[in-house]
């Protein structure tokens, strides 16, 4: 219950304010050019469904995936900097309760983002037989990618206890796991570059929406890479849980 | 109602507590007092379960704060030192949500009753960011006193403000010990708090407390300010 009152305190002062409002009318406006230059552009609009979606739901992910980075890197370390963090302290509330109630508001503000792309993922994928098995694969896996970004970037926040410090370290994990998209094709079928996919949870992610919405392929052939981002999922957690843990003043 | 023995704290193998002791009597409003960087902020942390102790032994109203830092909770509140605020809620939303995660509920005639009680009747619905460092004093010993505590921790309380937000923040110290049997231990390095507000006084100096006693008894030694220098000094030399 009183991670419900840190969820409704956080989406208030980061969501429900004229920064969230521009960040998400931003988030629009990126989504409005991609699409319509994946419509008209004249090469382009040659990829077929399938692979626009593909790079439209990556791009949903990633940006899934900074906002949690952001908002975890102030989780602790911005309560520290302003002086809050102890009067919630000193509250018979857990580190634990203060944690889950800012994941969940991290949560929140994803489930806006996919509500403001659903209407640009329906006219993207408009036709292409893989859209709907595709959406739901994007909710689950944007949805675990945040939790595991979000869950390491607050961690380390509360280690840190600097939002600049935490900050720079969060977008370090960011470009390591956006790594292999700096590999050219052949590296990536290097047996360097296919274990740097299979151990990066964002490339397992946009692998499965590549064999998903690209391939048609069913879950048997996602399930170990599933298995994988449930598997940091975890890892995430069992971190921030050893983080807050440890926290002192 | 506080009772302290040996309590060590390290930081990085600086100690900060060096073996603290001393008592705290129901009713009381404890001075504590000591030079910047004595331990005086780290010895509230621990005493509120904010952190832990290396070693040593503290009991508050009998409960034992290493192992029932939650019961501990719920009859003590503190105001600590530079205390931040959720300047975007009014002052009203503001403790609202601090008695929410108490899981009271408190009804508008309860913020209402605290509002009053610091002097910030009619000025609930004001954003806190609008408020100057007096107003924002009093509304963190308004949160401080939302669940009703025992034992109220005020860390430099006055730190910073001008002579009235001073002598406006003494007079309701002295009300919530009289009026409401609130008992205070307040941390602060300035002596004329001391003297207008504390019945009792214990100095540290690096970690360990080199005076303690009755304000009545040690004035007659001098004053609070010599009794101030000369155990510091001492305890250096």
């Amino acid at each position: 219950m009183k991670t419900a009152y840190v969820l409704q305190k956080e989406i208030r002062e980061s969501i429900l304010t004229p920064k969230g409002f521009l960040w998400y009318i931003l988030t629009s406006v990126i989504l409005s050019v991609l699409s319509y230059l994946f419509l008209t552009n004249s090469e382009l609009s040659l990829l077929d469904q399938g692979q626009m979606l593909y790079m439209i739901m990556n791009f949903i992910t990633a940006l899934g995936i900074l906002v949690g980075l952001v908002f975890g890197a102030d989780a602790f370390a911005g309560e520290i900097e302003r002086g809050t963090m102890e009067a919630l302290l000193l509250s018979p509330v857990t580190k634990a309760e203060v944690a889950m109630g800012k994941l969940g508001a991290t949560l929140a503000n994803l489930g806006i983002l996919l509500l403001i792309s659903l209407p640009y993922l329906l006219i993207v994928g408009k036709g292409g037989q893989n859209l709907l098995i595709g959406m739901v694969y994007l909710a689950f896996l944007a949805t675990f990618l945040t939790i595991i970004f979000s869950a390491f970037s607050m961690g380390l926040s509360s280690r840190i206890k600097s939002v600049k410090n935490s900050l720079m370290a969060s977008f370090f994990i960011f470009l390591l796991a956006g790594s292999p998209i700096f590999l050219s094709a052949a590296q990536r079928g290097t047996w360097f570059g296919r274990i740097l996919d299979l151990i990066n949870p964002f490339a397992d992610a946009i692998n499965t929406f590549d064999s998903v919405v690209v391939d048609g392929q069913g879950f048997v052939h996602q399930a170990g890479r599933v298995a994988i981002i449930c598997g940091y999922l975890l890892l995430s957690l069992w971190f921030l849980e050893r983080s807050i843990s440890k926290q002192e003043m | 109602m506080i009772n302290v023995e040996n309590l060590v704290k390290k930081y990085d193998g600086y100690t900060a507590l060096d073996g603290l002791n001393f008592t705290v009597e129901q009713g009381d409003i404890f001075g504590f007092l000591g030079p910047n960087g004595a331990g005086k902020t780290t010895t509230i942390r621990i005493l509120t379960a904010i952190i832990k102790a290396d070693s040593g032994n503290v009991l508050i109203d009998g409960h034992n704060i290493f192992q029932e830092p939650w019961a501990i909770k719920k009859i003590i509140n503190a105001l600590p030192e530079s205390t931040g605020y959720y300047e975007w809620m009014t002052a009203r939303e503001y403790l609202e949500f601090f008695s929410h995660l108490y899981e009271e509920k408190t009804s508008r005639e309860e913020v209402d009753r605290l509002l009053e009680i610091v002097g910030l009747q009619g000025k609930g619905g004001h954003l806190v960011r609008s408020y100057s460092r007096g107003m924002k004093q009093r509304l963190g010993i308004a949160r401080a006193l939302i669940n009703r505590p025992k034992l109220l921790f005020l860390d430099e309380p006055t730190n910073g403000l001008d002579p009235i937000g001073r002598r406006d923040i003494q007079d309701l110290l002295i009300d919530l010990n009289r009026k409401h049997d609130t008992t205070i231990f307040l941390s602060t390095h300035l002596l004329d708090d001391v003297e207008r507000l504390c019945n009792r006084i214990a100095i540290i100096h690096y970690g360990k407390i080199v005076k303690i006693g009755e304000v009545d008894r040690m004035k007659g030694k001098g004053t609070i300010e010599d009794i101030f220098f000369l155990s510091t000094k001492e305890s250096t030399s």
